[in-house]
């Protein structure tokens, strides 16, 4: 028996079809993303990380040493792989992970203090650079947090973890009246 | 417990992030060695007051063994370090 799959976002029955009014503070969630695990081989790290350093319009998140996670929105997941796997050679291993993590982006004016009720980590603004990630705990699920922005956080979470951790940020951003939807740009 | 832990590759993480394993000073015992030499190694700990070594995972962050040094007593943690790198220079 054949089936066929259909990709689903783990958040498409908590989210309303049509985007709502937009608060200042924002969840905004990608409904797809290809990303992929890269994991250095034994003494590569430097030249793997020296590699995904020039790789240019892929995001490179901080999971573990010698280990990242890269995202691209521009690429299908199979490219992101292809390209990775080009750039890579014989130096890291490369597991796609698309529709294994879900990306929230959360942004605004309130970003730290909403973030500061499920993580215990140092996020002021000249101790977490932009451009900084690393794997936290938030609540009682780890996710990656990235800073992409003067105030603007990515967080990159296990799918099976997806609707809980909405669920979180919903709870944690409620005092800012935190607004979430899907992202326009699809 | 102490509360706050500096890891080498994440900063300093609150220590709900790491999972303690126990006694980072054990060495493994040849395997023909005696019964009692391995019931040691296996079931025989300490429970020291004061200064201890023991294996953390950050199983939260970087996912990394770590080995930590910790006062017991007063809770004062002494020095964090990658475990694969302290076995290495224990030569192991």
């Amino acid at each position: 028996m054949t089936r066929t799959y259909i990709s689903r976002h783990p958040l498409e029955d908590l989210l309303p079809l049509e985007p709502g009014i937009r608060a200042v503070d924002h969840l905004d969630i990608p409904r797809a993303m290809a990303i992929a695990a890269v994991m250095a081989m034994d003494g590569e790290e430097a030249a793997v990380a020296a590699g995904l350093a020039a790789s240019g319009d892929v995001q490179v998140r901080f999971t573990g040493p010698g280990e990242w996670l890269i995202l691209s929105q521009s690429e299908t997941p199979e490219e992101l792989h292809r390209n990775l796997s080009l750039l890579l050679a014989e130096t890291a291993y490369i597991v796609d992970q698309s529709d294994g993590r879900i990306v929230f982006r959360l942004s605004g004016p309130n970003v730290r203090r909403i973030l500061a009720k499920g993580i215990a980590s140092d996020l002021h603004p000249a101790v977490f650079e932009i451009g900084t990630s690393s794997n936290v705990l938030c609540g009682h699920i780890s996710v990656n947090l990235a800073r992409t922005g003067e105030n603007e956080f990515e967080l990159i979470v296990m799918r099976s973890f997806a609707v809980a951790l909405f669920n979180d940020l919903r709870v944690m951003g409620r005092e800012f009246d935190l607004s979430a939807d899907f992202s326009a740009q699809g | 417990m102490a509360s706050l832990i500096h890891c080498p590759h994440c900063g300093v993480r609150p220590k709900e992030e790491f999972s303690i394993r126990g006694d980072a000073s054990l060495v493994r015992p040849d395997p023909e060695a005696s019964d009692e030499a391995w019931n040691d190694y296996v079931h025989i700990r300490s429970n020291p007051r004061g200064r201890y070594r023991e294996h953390w995972q950050h199983a939260a962050g970087c996912r990394r063994w770590l080995v930590v040094e910790r006062d017991t007593f007063t809770h004062e943690v002494f020095s964090v370090a990658d475990a694969a790198s302290a076995a290495r220079e224990a030569g192991r």
